[in-house]
């Protein structure tokens, strides 16, 4: 830790590790939803609806405040001085935490504005709003003021700009069905694979140079042609979501050809992690965090891109379009490129954060194993729970129910994986609260 | 290549992009208008969007394919069930569903807004939207159709069995409702004459029956499709 300031990342950190846990253990009582029969009086009281806006909203909260923490660690040694003002940015942490408990509390008790991802009522959407202007208010000043540019940077506030921007879009009731989807995914696809391909992109940059000791150079090059690559295919690849809303037919040529080359950017991420790991200049000092950074951008690639790719035509789409082939790739490729980042990020700054040079990484590195094995199981598990529901359901057109039946055993067994993803998840969240030097760190010189 | 042409990949990327999506979402905007038929946008689809969004009813069932995947797609769920096969769902799931393996909440809605609810389904079921769901689309339905009248010929009562609404709550052969039972084999249980006092009034035959009297059926038609059940063994 180089500047005091950057203190505040900790406390980010620990504030999302607990909810990363949480929203996992939600996500098991889903699929126990899907493969036990639940009796009505429990449906009654809580639905697999408001588990599932608590499952997805836990996901949402935990990464934003891992980006921030993260944000808030990189920028004072990109700008080489102070965050400008640190009371500012730990009201905004108390704020979003309140305004998570409060929407948590809320969903329970049925206030809620019923749409998929975008739960949070509108007087909590003002507190989000107030919330991200002072972290941009903060973090834009921080940079102002030191006056010193840098890409990396600048495609760091230009990301958390355009993801800020984009939430608001997702604020208004919408009185016609299709114009309500057609911004929803604003929000929903110009995140994921727009606005926060950005700040990763940037996040990742930085610690691969840090960690390589790379040529920033070589380094900001490679991240300017993947963020051109980014927009370039995700910004009009918005249209493999409007292919079946009503929405014009041109949106299935545009929405195609622009989404097919989404997997691109993500290959040459990968291209150039590689690269630079073997190209390195520097010791490598904590593995586990190389370990985390690769894992992340193979994941990335994995789920976003093949799984990504896989059902993006629309000739495939009409077939796999809300079934459990979303599901599949939903879940590996936020695993993949943005929990494993958000790992990699908290791996890399909490040694540091807590004043342990080298740590003992035999827990983090279960952990990372477990994770991922069991995510990949989950993924194939789901993916053959959607191959089933396509052709069932939607190619031979038997009933919604009868789809259900045949693809309950699958469910049963994502189960069972996510229990063995629910225990690498632990590992993980206790290893980074309590990391302890390497006791081999001597003998190794 | 150098950091600056890097620099223009990057600035050309982004503002194509952009350009060509900020103007196709204004002609889509446009269009639209026509594509969903917002003409028939009146306060009572209004009012059953608010109440869809109020019950939170998108995190389990998807809608244009959006939304939780627990529960069937409803954009065409007024072609597959009705209006009133809506309103028996929603007033008590407990009954509705009580055969089924997976529930569905009570959330104690008021019969206007069911109402309201059911004139939105009404709305949605018209949006142009490429025909999907696949398994509900038009195609299908059509295709189903044309087996029917190749059918019906040859099998009246299967073909009243198709058309008047038996199959929202019975299954043949994997089709059909899940609320009432599986008839695949139901010749072997009832004539042809205890079929038909069935449809007429279930309560004479059972008196814990749960299925609603088919008064709407001609005298010829429950005639028929008690023939035709009846040879199911
Ligand atoms: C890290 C990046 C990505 C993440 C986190 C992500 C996540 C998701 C999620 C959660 C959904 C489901 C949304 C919903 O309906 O509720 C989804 C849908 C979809 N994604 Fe991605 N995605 C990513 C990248 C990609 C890429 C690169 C492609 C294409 C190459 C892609 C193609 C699709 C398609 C076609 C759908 C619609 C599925 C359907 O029709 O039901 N995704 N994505
Ligand atoms: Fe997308």
């Amino acid at each position: 830790m180089e500047f005091r300031s950057q203190k505040i990342a900790y406390w980010y950190f620990v504030a999302a590790l607990p909810l990363f846990l949480l929203q996992v253990v939600l996500g098991l009582w889903l699929a126990v939803n899907y493969t036990f029969t639940v009796p009505q009086s429990v449906v009654d009281v809580f639905p697999f609806a408001t588990a599932r806006a608590f499952h997805t909203n836990l996901l949402v909260l935990w990464m934003l405040l891992g980006f921030m923490g993260g944000t808030y660690y990189i920028v004072p040694e990109e700008t080489r001085s102070e965050i400008y003002s640190t009371a500012l940015a730990y009201v905004q942490l108390v704020a979003l935490l309140l305004t998570g408990v409060a929407a948590l509390v809320g969903f329970a008790f049925g206030w809620t504005k019923g749409r998929p991802l975008l739960e949070i009522p509108f007087p909590l959407n003002l507190v989000v709003v107030a919330g991200a202007l002072i972290f941009l208010f903060n973090v834009g000043m921080t940079m102002f003021r030191a006056k010193r540019w840098t890409v990396i940077q600048g495609t760091l506030l230009g990301g958390l700009v355009f993801l800020a921007g984009l939430y608001l879009f997702g604020i208004p009731f919408y009185r016609n069905l299709v114009i309500d989807w057609y911004y929803w995914w604003w929000v929903i696809h110009l995140w994921v694979e727009g606005a926060w391909e950005l700040v990763t992109g940037s996040i990742m940059a930085f610690i691969l140079m840090k960690l390589t000791g790379v040529d920033r150079e070589v380094v900001e090059k490679w991240l300017y042609v993947e963020i051109g690559l980014f927009m370039f295919t995700g910004v009009a690849g918005t249209g493999h979501h409007y292919y079946w809303i009503g929405a014009p037919s041109y949106w299935l040529w545009v929405g195609g050809v622009f989404s097919a080359l989404e997997p691109l950017p993500i290959m040459l991420m990968v291209i150039d992690t590689m690269q630079h790991v073997k190209r390195r200049r520097t010791r490598i000092v904590n593995p586990l965090v190389w370990t985390y950074a690769i894992g992340c951008s193979i994941l990335h690639l994995i789920g976003a891109g093949v799984w990504g790719f896989l059902h993006t035509l629309p000739q495939i789409n009409y077939y796999t379009h809300g079934s459990q082939v979303t599901v599949s790739h939903g879940h590996l490729a936020f695993f993949g490129a943005y929990a494993l980042l958000n790992l990699t990020t908290f791996y890399y700054a909490m040694p540091k954060l807590q004043g342990v040079a080298v740590f003992d990484d035999r827990r983090g590195r279960i952990a990372f194993w477990t994770m991922c094995i069991a995510m990949m199981i989950m993924g194939l598990t789901f993916g053959v729970a959607g191959v089933l529901q396509s052709y069932i359901e939607r190619v031979l057109g038997m009933g919604y129910m009868t789809a259900q039946s045949y693809m309950r055993l699958w469910m049963g067994v994502t189960l069972f994986a996510g229990v063995f993803f629910l225990s690498g998840v632990v590992l993980a969240v206790t290893d980074l609260l309590s990391l302890r030097p390497a006791k081999v760190a001597a003998t190794k010189v | 290549m150098s950091k600056r042409i890097a620099f223009w990949i990057f600035l050309i990327g982004t503002l194509s992009s952009s350009a060509l999506f900020l103007f196709l979402t204004f002609d889509t905007q446009r269009q639209v208008e026509a594509l969903s038929h917002a003409d028939r946008i009146d306060d009572r689809v209004i009012a059953g969007k608010r109440a869809f969004q109020k019950y939170n009813c998108n995190d389990c069932h998807t809608i244009l394919g959006f939304g939780g995947y627990y529960a069937p797609d409803l954009t065409r769920v007024i072609r597959r069930v009705g209006a009133e096969g809506v309103r028996y769902r929603v007033t008590d799931p407990g009954k509705a569903f009580a055969n089924g393996w997976r529930k569905m909440p009570n959330q104690h809605l008021a019969a206007a807004e069911i109402d309201d609810l059911a004139a939105f389904f009404t709305w949605v079921d018209g949006i142009e939207n490429g025909d999907w769901p696949p398994q509900d689309s038009r195609k299908r339905l059509s295709r189903a159709g044309e087996r029917l009248v190749a059918s019906a010929a040859a099998s009246p009562g299967a073909a009243v069995f198709q058309t008047r609404g038996c199959m929202s709550c019975h299954t043949l052969h994997g089709a059909g409702g899940t609320f009432g039972p599986v008839l695949d084999t139901i010749g072997a249980r009832l004539s042809a004459g205890q079929i038909e006092r069935y449809v007429q009034d279930p309560k004479t035959v059972n008196p814990k029956a749960n299925m609603p009297a088919q008064t709407g059926l001609t005298d010829r038609e429950r005639e028929e499709v008690a023939r035709f059940l009846s040879s199911l063994k």
